[in-house]
């Protein structure tokens, strides 16, 4: 790593350790929703005045225009505080970046701006009931009309559409072709006639995924995103814009020192658990892995600063710590027996094992295990893809 | 690391690569599986002209200066052929007896790192899966009494270095393998071309090299060595099953597009990018001399003992009843990884080594 970064992260960390406190940890204890919301807002618009908000974006826009590996290395060390930053993990790094490339001008000047300051959020309406991993079979409708196109069909698993004020969405104009073919990429008002937002109460208490349905809703044609029935490549392009996500390395689950605490203090049959075989084995496993991934991290970050793109790294990260995550967890809970089954109040994932053990969302979220496999294997390894059967046959023709 | 020095790496590895394509043909490796205590005198002629016993050791001692960078490159190397050289005992054999003194040495480092004389690394005890642990074998006047477990290259080895108990406890030992009171004994085992013999030492004359200090220093460097030897084995199976998987079809497509073996090829390669990472870590903290070189060379071992544990395992299944016979050479690798997971002291031992150098003391040491 260059001397001049190590100066950028040395500036972050000073910076950090001033303005972070006031937005953090104690400052977020027990606010009611709203008032968290207003903090993160708040702490958006602090970090654009100094430079370090949508730091890879265009100045013009009020970003830093800095480089990826700036961004990673702040996202690293931001991640040290307990920040607000949840309810913009998608406005920021997706659809916003994929509006300044293709929207009109006029429309990237009266929004963009604002969603860099954080008074505006947006959403990112993809996923549908029949279309997580594949998401090219989605089928939310879009009919030309006079001026635009009319919207109708259903969303799901969408982050933040409770708060959002726009929202990019992918939508079928021609059924006729296959199904990558007929799709097109728009941005919309999420407060257009015709839209209801609905919660998803999750397995966990987390309250950030929605279903959205929409019934005939208006959206512009200047409000499309690149060509009529070219969307799918629009939207790969707009999950290829997170490149390389930074993401806490005990996967936003406790850390092992957190389990070795609580297998010092548990006992099983009779004697510390931390005496266990079991228990050693799996602290040492992971270990390495941490190690192992840490190592991999390095890697990545050396690649960018060589200005290649990332590899397969983050799907590996992804992987292990996901599984990981829910595995210590678990054995936690077990080291704990029947007093395992509490959920400490105000408790958080990050430091409560039941809590992170009854969100296994970081496991399908962004891609399932399996699908991650597959993308190693067929990417990596080079072997076949997966049997497709509807490859190349009308949308409307391929078997459901 | 010096550009320069990358280069030097880069060229060791590209003629290693070649030499060890060139010598270790499948038919040559399967007629070392044979003979209990089988050596590969051919190979190691090759090895020996090319220099690779000296890479490691630092030119003021007559080596080529590459420090143990140069030596897992070729370790690495050595097990995607699932070669078999004894560069690991010879290295650390001349790395000791040069900390030892080496004017008074300086005979034998020359033989070992020209080859002439092959040194093995005889630490372990019969009863012990570690490395650890009160020695059977002890020295007492300046002579060794006992027995050392099966030990690498111990069949054609000159000289040992054997860990051994006298008064003040365990220390590194080097012992001539070609005096009267040395008895060693070959064993039928599954992976006849380690050349592996069992040591028994009756009044045999010792030299001293270092205490608990040196012991533990040797232990480590031969776990990171090995660890690239197994990550090179890891490699050649994923890439052996890969081919395989690409090539072999049923059901009408070739069987690596079913999720069940691609997932586990996925899984293998997981394992094997973590044990890459940790070896490499691992290496850096040995050339820098950090404080975490220990807990980093435990955790490549560790690493590299489960990547190629599944590797070898799976790369067999991978190819079906091939992977069961003798003909092909999923077994070779199947063989080398189960062996190189025993010398050197098992999984469990490195994972109390870990535990312990992280501040989780051993099991018995939390009782009361």
């Amino acid at each position: 790593m260059n001397h001049e970064l190590k100066l950028y992260r040395e500036r972050a960390r000073a910076w950090l350790a001033e303005h972070a406190p006031r937005y953090s940890g104690q400052a977020r204890h027990g606010l009611p929703f709203e008032d968290d919301l207003a903090l993160a807002r708040a702490w958006q618009a602090h970090k654009v005045q100094h430079g370090y908000g949508c730091i890879t974006l265009p100045r013009e826009f009020g970003g830093a225009g800095g480089s990826e590996l700036e961004k990673v290395i702040f996202c690293e060390e931001e991640m040290r505080y307990d920040l607000p930053l949840v309810y913009f993990s998608i406005s920021l790094n997706n659809p916003l970046p994929i509006f300044l490339r293709y929207a009109p001008d006029a429309w990237k000047q009266k929004l963009g701006p604002a969603t860099v300051r954080g008074e505006l959020i947006w959403c990112q309406l993809f996923s549908e009931p029949s279309a997580g991993s594949d998401l090219a079979s989605l089928r939310l409708k879009a009919v030309p009309t006079e001026g635009g196109w009319l919207l109708s069909g259903q969303k799901v698993w969408t982050s933040w559409a409770q708060i959002a004020d726009w929202g990019v969405v992918v939508a079928r104009t021609d059924p006729s072709l296959p199904k990558h073919a007929g799709l097109t990429y728009f941005f919309l008002d999420m407060k257009s006639p015709g839209i209801t937002v609905q919660p998803i109460h999750r397995l966990g208490e987390e309250k950030d995924l929605n279903e959205v349905f929409f019934d005939e809703v208006f959206v512009p044609d200047e409000q499309r995103l690149g060509e009529i029935n070219g969307g799918f490549k629009v939207a790969v392009e707009t999950l290829m814009i997170e490149r390389y996500a930074v993401t806490d390395e005990s996967g936003y689950g406790p850390t092992l020192e957190n389990f070795v605490d609580l297998a010092g203090n548990a006992r099983l049959n009779g004697r510390p658990a931390l005496e266990d075989g079991e228990v050693r084995a799996r602290i040492a496993e992971v270990f390495v892995e941490r190690q192992g991934l840490r190592a991999i991290h390095r890697r990545a970050l050396e690649a960018f600063a060589r200005g290649q793109a990332p590899g397969p790294e983050g799907a590996i990260r992804k992987l292990l710590l996901g599984r990981t995550r829910q595995s210590l967890g678990a054995m936690a809970m077990d080291m704990l027996g029947a007093n395992g089954a509490q959920l400490a109040p105000h408790g958080h994932a990050v430091t409560d094992f039941a809590r992170a053990w009854l969100d296994p969302s970081l496991r399908i979220a962004g891609g399932t295990d399996e699908l991650l496999l597959n993308t190693l294997a067929e990417r990596v390894l080079g072997l076949p893809q997966d049997h497709r059967p509807d490859k190349g046959i009308p949308f409307n023709a391929a078997p459901k | 690391m010096q550009a320069d020095h990358a280069e030097d790496l880069a060229s060791i590895r590209e003629q290693a690569r070649r030499l060890l394509q060139d010598q270790a043909t499948p038919e040559h490796l399967k007629s070392l599986l044979n003979e209990p205590g089988s050596f590969d005198r051919v190979l190691w002629h090759h090895a020996v002209e090319q220099g690779w016993p000296s890479v490691a050791i630092p030119e003021s001692a007559g080596g080529l200066g590459l420090g143990w960078s140069g030596l897992a490159v070729i370790c690495e190397e050595l097990g995607r052929l699932t070669g078999s050289l004894p560069l690991i005992g010879n290295t650390l054999a001349a790395h000791a007896l040069i900390h030892a003194g080496s004017d008074e040495h300086q005979a034998l480092i020359d033989s070992l790192t020209s080859g002439d004389a092959i040194a093995t690394l005889a630490l372990a005890d019969p009863s012990e899966s570690g490395l650890c642990g009160s020695s059977s074998a002890q020295v007492r006047n300046g002579r060794i009494n006992g027995e050392k477990a099966l030990a690498a290259f111990a069949a054609v080895a000159d000289i040992a270095l054997v860990q051994a108990g006298n008064e003040r406890g365990n220390g590194l030992y080097l012992v001539r393998l070609d005096q009267p009171g040395v008895q060693r004994r070959l064993v039928e085992g599954f992976d006849n071309s380690r050349a592996t013999a069992l040591l028994q030492f009756i009044q045999a004359e010792v030299t001293p090299l270092g205490g608990a200090e040196l012991l533990g220093e040797i232990g480590n460097l031969a776990a990171l060595a090995t660890a690239f030897e197994q990550i090179g084995g890891t490699q050649a199976c994923l890439d052996m099953a890969c081919d395989y998987a690409r090539e072999r079809r049923a059901f009408g497509q070739p069987i690596g597009g079913f999720q069940g073996i691609k997932h586990k090829l996925a899984e293998i390669y997981c394992l094997l990018e973590i044990a890459r990472g940790c070896a490499s870590d691992a290496l850096d903290a040995w050339e820098q001399q950090q404080p975490t070189r220990r807990q980093l060379t435990s955790s490549a071992r560790i690493a590299a003992i489960r990547a190629y544990n599944l590797a070898a395992q799976e790369n067999l299944h991978v190819h079906g009843g091939m992977g069961v016979t003798w003909e092909a050479m999923p077994h070779h690798f199947y063989r080398r990884s189960r062996s190189l997971a025993l010398e050197l002291g098992s999984l469990a031992y490195w994972r109390e080594r870990l535990l312990a150098d992280l501040g989780l003391e051993s099991a018995t040491a939390l009782v009361g």
